[in-house]
């Protein structure tokens, strides 16, 4: 059994990367690395929606800062979907880092923190 | 033999200017003579196995009728075409795979017309097959293998010189077709149920799990007989779950043989897959008899499936159409409540109520097909008694697994397949020690065994949450420091004493310094989530000494 997966969405200004599983050293490069591979030029940034996230360990944090640095050398931003019932919660609160980055409850509140025009012709 | 007197037709000719009108009197008896000292009566041929069988009787034939080839083509029903099967004389018959369509040329038409024909001279006869040609093949006799009604092939003779088959030589080979059709049919029937009894065997095998991967918080025992004459859809499966829960099942196909054991295999795919995407045991075998009911053939099964979660020892379980689960403990056997359900496929929109239990510590479960507890004449509840009376004993799936087997199996004569998988929730030890591998994916092993022994423990799930991610950054790095040549293993202890818990991680690399600002984060949420931390560190590795004090659910 694949201790985690990730399912891309594309929106037309962003990323939505939906984490699923637990995320710890053996995984948390593979995970970041397939979302920053995934995420187009033109998006304005990337929604990491770890609200099916059931571990997160330092390394899952490590990488989330690594992505965090990679996205805004691209002029990208990124925004963390964490509900508040996550055990996320506990790894970055007992990690010291509770919010890093921009941290929303769900995912539609995490695009409405970019420029979120309808799509042409809808 | 009046049969075969009375299918002694005229051989019909083929062509022109070759016609061999034979007298249509009795077969005279030099024929019968003929036959009968060739021995095509002979009762042991029909033992043979087909090959050798239809070899001897070539042999027979050709001995008997003085002729300098002799061959035998069998009809493939699928596409109507006569099949080389066996040929003396002229072997290129067999090697080439020879293919004639019914209904043309020599053997094609005794085949659809199921007359005897001959031909005086190839030559100038609708001859097909450029074979009889090649060889120098002159005059030529055959007639239809016909077994009760039904015509099965062709059987013909040749000869390198004209020569005309006479009445005698017509009731000769009428007399071996009629005596040898009967054998072949039932040597290639018996041939085609071994084949086919041999690929469901191979295809059931292959479709089963081979080896059951080593599972946290659970012992798992399977065993599988099939029938010995017919290889029925019975099949099982244990796989692991997201978050710490293991699924186990067994199920049964209506049905037997091929296309049993490779819906078998379908069924299998679709369950994991479904229990994968999180659903419980009721809603996967409801999504289960949705694809059933979906395929193209009409198809039925029974299943039995269960959720363990060795977190917190909750058993969730299902069954439609299925016999109900057995649990073993303190050396006890009771069969479960279920409520009845449909077999999947049976109706539309089945609905399989779901049941929970606690499934302690050295608990067992098994799941069971029908064949272990199906016996003629006997009611089923009783069979199910006779199992429950037999596994009351057992302390392990295996003992389990093998006293069900001892005690409800016939030693000759399984009429059915039997399948069995047993599931043990494992004792967990009051003190923890392991030896676990030096890799990053030993870590989500660690926190399954942590999260099953800390709940044992009695810690309540803010503890466990904590105290997890402490032991599991502990490991990380005991997995980082472990770099050749150390050997690539550590430690983990474990043990409560007062509501306290220590934990000690031990490794015998060299500590490195956390490198980065993030990756010192470890060592922070270590420190942050238990009471008190040691780490000491010297030439021969780094132990990580962590207590804390459990709340209490």
């Amino acid at each position: 059994m694949s201790l985690a997966d990730v399912q891309i969405t594309l929106v037309p200004n962003a990323l939505i990367a939906h984490v699923t599983g637990e995320v710890d050293m053996s995984n948390a490069e593979d995970v970041g690395a397939t979302v920053i591979k995934a995420t187009p030029n033109e998006a304005q940034g990337v929604v990491l929606d770890l609200s099916g996230v059931e571990y997160l360990d330092s390394a899952g944090i490590y990488v989330i800062y690594g992505m965090r640095a990679s996205l805004q050398a691209r002029g990208q931003a990124l925004v963390l979907v964490i509900p508040r019932s996550s055990p996320v919660h506990d790894s970055l609160r007992l990690a010291g880092a509770e919010r890093p980055g921009e941290v929303a409850e769900a995912v539609e509140e995490a695009l409405a923190i970019f420029d979120n025009a309808p799509p042409p012709g809808s | 033999m009046a049969d075969t007197r009375a299918e002694t037709d005229r051989p019909r000719n083929l062509g022109t200017g070759q016609v061999v009108l034979l007298p249509a009197e009795p077969v005279a008896e030099p024929a019968e003579e003929l036959a009968s000292s060739a021995r095509f009566t002979d009762p042991g041929l029909s033992e043979l196995p087909i090959e050798r069988l239809l070899g001897e009787l070539l042999n027979r034939i050709q001995e008997a009728l003085a002729v300098d080839t002799v061959a035998i083509l069998l009809l493939d029903a699928d596409s109507q075409q006569l099949v080389a099967r066996a040929a003396k004389g002229i072997e290129e018959e067999v090697e080439r795979g020879v293919r004639i369509p019914l209904g043309h040329g020599f053997a094609g038409r005794i085949a659809a017309e199921r007359v005897p024909i001959f031909i005086a001279d190839v030559d100038h006869a609708d001859v097909l097959n450029p074979i009889l040609r090649e060889k120098g093949i002159v005059s030529l006799l055959g007639v239809p293998l016909v077994v009760e009604g039904e015509l099965i092939g062709v059987l013909h003779v040749g000869s390198l010189r004209a020569r005309e088959f006479g009445q005698n030589e017509l009731a000769v080979l009428q007399m071996a077709a009629a005596r040898a059709a009967p054998a072949i049919e039932h040597a290639r029937l018996f041939a085609a149920l071994q084949h086919e009894h041999d690929v469901s065997m191979a295809l059931q095998r292959s479709l089963l799990p081979k080896r059951l991967a080593d599972m946290v918080g659970v012992k798992v025992a399977t065993r599988y007989l099939p029938a010995r004459e017919e290889v029925g859809g019975d099949w099982y499966d244990v796989f692991e779950l997201p978050r710490g829960r293991v699924g186990i099942v067994i199920g049964d196909v209506v049905g037997h043989g091929i296309s049993a054991a490779a819906l078998m295999g379908r069924l299998r795919t679709a369950l994991h897959a479904y229990a994968i995407e999180g659903h419980g045991p009721g809603r996967t075998l409801e999504l289960v008899d949705r694809f059933v009911q979906s395929l193209a053939e009409s198809a039925m099964a029974t299943a039995a499936y269960a959720v363990f979660d060795t977190y917190t020892s909750a058993l969730q379980y299902a069954t439609a159409g299925h016999l109900p689960p057995v649990v073993i403990s303190d050396g006890e056997a009771r069969v479960l409540d279920v409520t009845p359900a449909p077999p999947l496929g049976a109706f539309p929109y089945g609905r399989c109520p779901e049941h929970e239990l606690s499934l302690d510590s050295g608990e067992i479960l098994l799941l069971y097909t029908d064949g272990l507890v199906e016996r003629r004449g006997v009611p089923l509840s009783t069979g199910i008694e006779a199992l429950a009376t037999a596994v009351g004993g057992a302390t392990t799936p295996e003992a389990a697994c093998a006293s069900a087997i001892a005690e409800l199996v016939p030693v000759v004569g399984l009429r059915d397949d039997v399948a069995i998988v047993s599931l043990q929730s494992a004792f967990v030890p009051n003190e923890l020690h392991l030896t676990l591998p030096a890799e990053p994916k030993t870590l989500s092993h660690v926190r399954r065994v942590l999260r099953r022994w800390l709940n044992e423990r009695g810690a309540n799930e803010g503890d466990i949450a904590e105290m997890t991610i402490a032991v599991s950054e502990a490991c990380a790095n005991a997995i980082e420091h472990a770099y050749a040549p150390s050997p690539a293993t550590f430690e983990l202890h474990g043990w409560a004493n007062n509501g306290e818990v220590t934990m000690t991680v031990r490794d015998d690399g060299h500590w490195r310094p956390p490198r980065g600002q993030n990756r010192g984060r470890g060592l922070s949420i270590i420190v942050a989530a238990m009471d008190d931390v040691q780490i000491d560190r010297t030439a021969d590795g780094t132990e990580v000494v962590m207590r804390r004090h459990i709340t209490g659910k």
